[in-house]
C-alpha cells in the first residue's frame, strides 16, 4: 500500500499537467492554423480549407517587419542588461543595508506604481520631448528600463531577503568589501531570481505598445515589433489576421528562446534535495 | 570604497549616455508630409516631392506613418515641435477636435472654383466645417450592394429597398428551418452600413440648421418612421435575412459571403483579394434607391490632406498641396495607392479625372466603385460625430436581441436620443475659469514635500526614543544607500511622479477633446460633476472589480506555485518541455491570444462547447450569459497570468531550506499538507508586494476590454456591461464625449482609492506575518 501511494499521486499529477498543458495549446494550434491558412476572415476558430506559406512571404515582403524584430531585440535586450543592474543594486540597497527612509522609499516605489501610466499618454510624451528622446530607440529603452526595474525590484527583493544575512557576514569576515559580496556572493545565489527579472523585462520591453506608438512617430522602420503588428490589426482596409498570426509567432520565437536559454538557472536545486524526498 | 565610487559612476553613466547623445538636426527650410501606411504610395509621393525640389527649390520630407487612426493624437503631441508636420493625411471626421483646439489652417485660399470643378462633391464638403474648408479629400471610403453574381443575375438587381428585401427573400434557400443560402444579411445592431436603409425610412443622423451645419441637438433616432425600419427588420429576421447571433457582426457577413452563402451585402471593398482567392464571381452596384426621386446615400469617410496651424512654412506647403493636388500627380498616387496592376480597390480616387482614366475605367470593380462617390453622405465631421454613434449598438442590440416580451419601442429610442442629447450637452458644457498664477502650484508641491520630509524626521525621532535599544542606522550607510539607488529614484521621479502630478493638474482645468490646447484652471468642478453624477452603477461595478483582480491574482498565484512545485518532483527533461508549454500564455502577443479564446468560447460552434457535446454537456453560453461571461473573465485571465507565478516561485521554492519539509515529513506530514503549510506560505510571504502590484494590474486590467468589450451589455443604455472593469468603463464614459479632464479626475480618484487599499493590505499581511 505504500509503496503504491505515491505512483497514484504521480499519474493524477501528470494527468492534471497534460490536461493543463492541452489547454494551454489549443489557442497557440489556432494560431498556427490560422497563420499558414488562406484567405482567412475573422478569427471564429474554423479550420481553414487551405494551407499556404504566402502569409509568411508577405511579412517579409510587403511589411518591414525584419526591422520591426530588430529593434525590438535590441530594446528588449538593452532594457534587460540595464534591468538586471538596477534591479541588483536597488534590491541589494533595499534588502541589506540599514538606512534612514528605507521603509518609506520602499512604500514609494510599490505606491506610485498604482498610478496606471498608460492613461497619461499627455505627461509621457512632454517629458520626452523635455529630454530629447522622441522617436528614438534610446527613449523606449530608458522608459522600459524604468518601467520593469520600478515592478521587479519589488519581486526581486522578497527573495534576496529569503538570503541568510549570515552569508554576507561571512564574506566580510573574510574580507570581502560590500561590492565584492554582493558580486561573487549574493548575486550568484540569486541567480534563479535574477533570471526571472532578465525574462520579465524583456517581456515588458518587448510588449509595450502604448507608449512606444504614441512617442514614435516618424517612418515605418524605427517602430518596434508591438507597434507594427498593432497596424496589422487596426489597418485601414480590413484586418489581416493570417499576416497578423503569422508575425505573432515568428515575434515570440525570441522570448521562447530566451526563456529556454534561462531555464537552467531556476531549476536544479531542488531537483537535488528531491532525491531524498 | 573606491570600486563602490566606480560602481555608482557607471550606474550613472549608463543612465546619462542615452540622454546627452541626442543630437537634433534642425531643418526648419523643408516641409513635412505625413502621409500613408503604404510604401508604394510613400514612394510615388516621394517622386512627386523630387520633382517639386527640382522645379521650386523647396525641400519636402515624406514620413511613412504606422496607421492613419493615430494623426490626431500624433498631430497634437507633435504641431508645435520642431520635427512638425506641414501637411498630414487623415480621416475628415477627425477634423471636428482639431479644428475647436485651433489645429487646423483654413484651406479656403486653394479651394476655388477650379479645383471644386476637379474633385468630386463629397471629397470637399466633407472637410467643411464652420463655413471652412480644412482639408481637401484623396480617397473616398465608401461601400455599396455588393453581390454574388452566381445567386443574383445582374437583371434582377434591386432598384428600390422593398424590391431588395423581395428579392432577397426570393433568392433565400431553407434546409428545413435553418437557411442555407441567404439572399442577403444584414447586422441588425448595426448603423454604419444600415444607414441608408434606415434614412429610407426616415431616420437621419443629424439634422442641419439654416446655414446647413450639423446640429447636434436635433437626432434623427426617434421619430416615427424608426419604428417602421424596426418593424421591417424584426420581419427580415423572420425571413432568414438578419444575423441571429447577437455576437456576431460584419466580418460574420462577410466571411459567409467569401463562402458563396449569401446573395448580396452591404458593404465595401475591404476584402476584395480574398474575394477574389475564394473564385467569388462578385460584382458592385449603386444601393437601392430611397424612392423615385431621392437615391440613397452610403455614410462615407472621406480620407485626406489637411494642414498644421502651426506650420512654419505655411505657403510652401499650400503650394505643395496644391501640386498633389494636380490630375497627373493624383493619377500617380492613386496607381501607387491600389499596388500598379494589382488593382486592390485601397484607394478610391476623389479626383473626377483620375475616375475618368484607363487605369480605373479597365477594371469593372474599380470603375464601379468610384462611381459610388456621387452617392455617398460624408459622415459628420463635428466633434460630437462620434456621440451619435455610441450607443446604438448597445440600444439596437436590446432592441432586437432582448428576451422582453413586450418591448416598448419608443421608450427606447427615446432613451437614445435622450442619452445622445444628454453627451452632446455634457461635451459642450464650459466650466468657468478660475485665475490663479500657476507658480502656486510649485509652492503646493514644494508644502508638500516639506510636509512629508518633516513627517519623516519627527517618526524618525519618536522611534530612536522608543527603540533606542536597536542599532540605529549609520549616517554613512544612509549616504551611500542613498547614492545607490538615486539613478532609479531619479527615472521613478521623472516618469512616474511627474506624469502623477501632472494629471493632478489637469484634472483641475478644462482640458478636453474640442479644447486640446487652451485649457485652463476650472478648480474642483470636474471632481464635483463626478460626485454629483452618483455612484449607483459604480458601486456593483467596483466590487466586481475587485473579485476580478483578487479571485485571479489568488487563483493564478496558487495555480503556479503548484504547477511549479509539480514540475521540480518531475523529471528535468520532461519538465523542461512543460515550461516551455506553460510560458507560452506569457510570451505570445495577448491580443492575438485574446481573440482565440473569444472564438473558442463562443456558444455556438466554438471548439470548447464542441468538445464538451462529445461528452454530452449541453451548449454552455460562455460569453453570453452575464454571470458565465464573469466566470469565463476570470478563467482566462487566470489562464494569462498563471505562467508568470510558476515562473518567478520555482527560483523561491529552491531557496526554501529542506530542513522544513524534513521535519514535517518525521511528523508524518503528506504532500499536500507541505504544499499548502509550508511551499505556499512561505512564497507568498516573500512575494507579497509582487502580489499586490499583480492585483493593480489586474484591478487596471484592460484586456477584458478585447475578449467581451465588457459585455454582455445591460439592458438599461448607459449602464455598465456584465465584465466592464471600472477603469475601463470609467474612461469610456469620459471619452466618448472627449472629456479628459473628467478622465484625469477619475484616475486620481481610483489612485487614491487603490493606494489605501495597498497601504492597508500591506500592513495587514505585515501584521499577519509578524505573529
Amino acid at each position: 500500500m505504500k509503496k503504491n501511494r505515491p505512483s497514484i499521486s504521480k499519474i493524477i499529477s501528470n494527468i492534471f499537467l497534460i490536461l493543463l498543458a492541452i489547454i494551454t495549446i489549443t489557442p497557440f494550434a489556432y494560431i498556427i492554423m490560422i497563420a499558414f491558412g488562406k484567405n482567412i476572415i475573422g478569427t471564429s476558430a474554423t479550420i481553414p480549407k487551405e494551407f499556404t506559406m504566402l502569409n509568411f512571404r508577405r511579412l517579409f515582403t510587403e511589411t518591414a517587419f525584419l526591422s520591426w524584430i530588430f529593434n525590438s531585440i535590441i530594446i528588449g535586450i538593452t532594457t534587460m542588461i540595464i534591468s538586471v543592474i538596477f534591479v541588483s543594486i536597488t534590491v541589494y540597497v533595499f534588502s541589506r543595508m540599514r538606512f534612514y527612509g528605507k521603509d518609506k522609499l520602499f512604500k514609494f516605489i510599490m505606491l506610485i506604481q498604482i498610478f496606471p501610466l498608460t492613461l497619461s499618454m499627455v505627461s509621457i510624451f512632454r517629458i520626452f520631448v523635455t529630454l530629447g528622446i522622441l522617436n528614438d530607440i534610446k527613449g523606449l529603452i530608458i522608459i522600459n528600463s524604468t518601467l520593469s526595474s520600478a515592478g521587479l525590484v519589488l519581486l526581486a527583493k522578497g527573495f534576496f531577503d529569503t538570503i541568510p544575512y549570515e552569508i554576507d557576514e561571512a564574506a566580510m569576515v573574510d574580507g570581502a568589501s560590500r561590492f565584492q559580496t554582493l558580486i561573487k556572493v549574493i548575486l550568484p545565489l540569486a541567480k534563479p531570481m535574477l533570471a526571472v527579472v532578465a525574462i520579465q523585462s524583456f517581456v515588458i520591453a518587448y510588449n509595450e505598445y502604448v507608449i512606444a506608438s504614441t512617442v514614435m512617430t516618424q517612418g515605418l522602420n524605427t517602430m518596434p515589433l508591438s507597434v507594427g503588428l498593432q497596424s496589422m490589426i487596426s489597418g485601414q482596409y480590413g484586418t489581416n489576421w493570417s499576416m497578423y498570426c503569422a508575425a505573432a509567432i515568428l515575434g515570440s520565437i525570441p522570448m521562447i528562446i530566451l526563456f529556454y536559454s534561462l531555464q537552467k538557472y531556476f531549476i536544479g536545486g531542488i531537483t537535488e534535495g528531491s532525491v531524498k524526498m | 570604497m573606491k570600486k563602490l565610487l566606480l560602481m555608482i559612476l557607471m550606474t550613472l553613466m549608463v543612465f546619462m549616455i542615452p540622454v546627452f547623445s541626442h543630437v537634433k538636426a534642425l531643418e526648419t527650410s523643408t516641409i513635412r508630409v505625413w502621409f500613408s501606411q503604404y510604401e508604394e504610395e510613400n514612394e510615388a509621393l516621394r517622386l512627386i516631392a523630387e520633382q517639386y525640389q527640382t522645379e521650386t527649390g523647396i525641400k519636402v520630407d515624406v514620413v511613412s506613418r504606422i496607421n492613419i487612426f493615430n494623426a490626431v493624437s500624433d498631430l497634437v503631441n507633435n504641431a508645435t515641435l520642431d520635427e512638425r508636420p506641414d501637411l498630414i493625411y487623415m480621416q475628415a471626421p477627425d477634423i471636428g477636435a482639431l479644428v475647436s483646439s485651433g489645429y487646423l489652417e483654413s484651406l479656403n485660399t486653394i479651394v476655388n472654383d477650379e479645383l471644386k470643378s476637379r474633385y468630386t462633391e463629397v471629397a470637399l464638403s466633407a472637410f467643411k466645417l464652420n463655413g471652412e474648408y480644412y482639408g481637401v479629400g484623396y480617397s473616398v471610403d465608401s461601400y455599396g450592394l455588393i453581390y454574388n453574381k452566381d445567386i443574383i443575375h445582374e437583371d434582377e438587381l434591386p432598384k428600390t429597398w422593398d424590391e431588395f428585401f423581395e428579392v432577397a427573400a426570393k433568392k433565400t434557400i431553407f434546409d428545413g428551418e435553418t437557411p442555407v443560402i441567404h439572399g442577403t444579411l444584414l447586422n441588425s445592431k448595426d448603423m454604419w452600413f444600415n444607414y441608408p436603409l434606415l434614412k429610407s425610412y426616415g431616420g437621419y443622423y443629424y439634422g442641419l440648421y439654416p446655414n446647413g451645419e450639423f446640429n447636434p441637438y436635433d437626432i434623427g433616432l426617434d421619430n416615427p418612421g424608426m419604428l417602421d425600419y424596426i418593424s421591417k427588420i424584426n420581419e427580415a429576421k423572420e425571413q432568414g435575412l438578419v444575423l441571429t447571433n447577437k455576437i456576431h457582426g460584419e466580418s460574420e457577413i462577410v466571411s459567409r459571403f467569401a463562402n458563396g452563402k449569401v446573395g448580396m451585402i452591404i458593404y465595401g471593398l475591404w476584402y476584395a483579394s480574398t474575394l477574389q482567392d475564394r473564385g467569388i464571381n462578385y460584382g458592385i452596384a449603386s444601393l437601392p434607391d430611397q424612392d423615385n426621386e431621392n437615391i440613397s446615400k452610403a455614410l462615407t469617410t472621406v480620407q485626406g490632406f489637411v494642414m498644421n496651424k502651426f506650420s512654419l512654412e505655411k505657403e510652401a506647403s499650400l503650394d505643395f498641396l496644391e501640386y498633389i493636388l494636380t490630375n497627373e500627380n493624383q493619377q500617380l498616387l492613386i496607381e501607387a495607392g491600389n499596388n500598379y496592376e494589382k488593382k486592390l480597390g485601397t484607394r478610391n480616387p476623389a479626383n473626377l479625372s483620375v475616375i475618368q482614366s484607363d487605369y480605373i475605367k479597365s477594371s469593372e470593380v474599380l470603375s464601379s466603385l468610384s462611381e459610388l462617390n456621387e452617392e455617398c453622405e460624408a459622415f459628420p465631421n463635428i466633434p460630437e460625430g462620434r456621440i451619435w454613434y455610441n450607443y446604438t449598438s448597445q440600444t439596437f442590440q436590446s432592441i432586437f436581441f432582448s428576451d422582453e416580451e413586450n418591448i416598448n419601442y419608443i421608450n427606447k429610442l427615446t432613451d437614445l436620443t435622450d442619452k445622445i442629447r444628454d453627451d452632446v450637452r455634457l461635451m459642450n458644457y464650459r466650466a468657468e475659469r478660475i485665475e490663479i498664477p500657476s507658480y502656486i502650484f510649485l509652492v503646493i508641491i514644494i508644502i508638500l514635500l516639506l510636509v512629508v520630509i518633516l513627517y519623516c524626521v519627527l517618526k524618525k525621532k519618536r522611534i530612536g526614543k522608543i527603540k533606542s535599544y536597536m542599532c540605529k542606522p549609520k549616517w554613512k550607510t544612509t549616504l551611500i544607500a542613498w547614492a545607490l539607488i538615486t539613478p532609479l529614484m531619479m527615472l521613478l521621479l521623472i516618469f512616474y511622479v511627474y506624469p502623477i502630478f501632472h494629471n493632478f493638474y489637469l484634472s483641475l482645468t478644462d482640458y478636453s477633446g474640442i479644447n486640446l490646447r487652451d485649457y485652463g484652471l476650472i478648480g474642483f468642478s470636474n471632481y464635483r460633476s463626478i460626485f454629483l453624477s452618483g455612484f449607483e452603477g459604480l458601486v456593483s461595478m467596483t466590487i466586481w472589480t475587485f473579485g476580478f483582480a483578487i479571485s485571479v491574482v489568488v487563483v493564478s498565484f496558487i495555480l503556479g506555485v503548484f504547477i511549479s512545485t509539480l514540475l521540480q518532483k518531475n523529471k528535468v527533461n520532461i519538465a523542461k518541455i512543460y515550461r516551455i508549454i506553460f510560458i507560452l500564455p506569457w510570451v505570445i502577443p495577448t491580443v492575438i491570444t485574446l481573440l482565440m479564446w473569444q472564438g473558442l468560447l463562443e456558444t455556438e460552434g466554438g471548439l470548447v462547447n464542441q468538445v464538451l457535446s462529445f461528452v454530452g454537456i449541453d451548449k454552455i453560453p460562455w460569453l453570453s450569459n452575464p454571470m458565465m461571461a464573469k466566470f469565463s473573465t476570470i478563467l482566462v485571465m487566470t489562464w494569462f497570468s498563471f505562467p508568470y507565478f510558476m515562473v518567478v516561485s520555482s527560483g523561491l521554492i529552491q531557496s526554501i531550506p529542506k530542513d522544513y519539509y524534513d521535519a514535517a515529513k518525521v511528523d508524518g506530514a503528506n504532500s499536500f499538507y507541505l504544499f499548502f503549510c509550508i511551499t505556499l506560505p512561505l512564497v507568498f510571504k516573500a512575494m507579497v508586494p509582487t502580489l499586490i502590484m499583480s492585483f493593480i494590474m489586474q484591478f487596471n486590467q484592460f484586456g477584458v476590454y478585447i475578449l467581451t468589450a465588457g459585455g454582455p451589455v445591460a439592458d438599461k443604455l448607459g449602464e455598465p456591461g456584465a465584465t466592464d472593469l471600472l477603469i475601463t468603463y470609467v474612461f469610456n464614459t469620459a471619452f466618448n464625449t472627449g472629456r479628459y479632464a473628467v478622465a484625469a479626475a477619475y484616475s486620481v480618484i481610483i489612485f487614491v482609492f487603490i493606494a489605501l487599499f495597498a497601504i492597508a493590505s500591506l500592513q495587514i499581511s505585515r501584521k499577519a506575518m509578524d505573529t
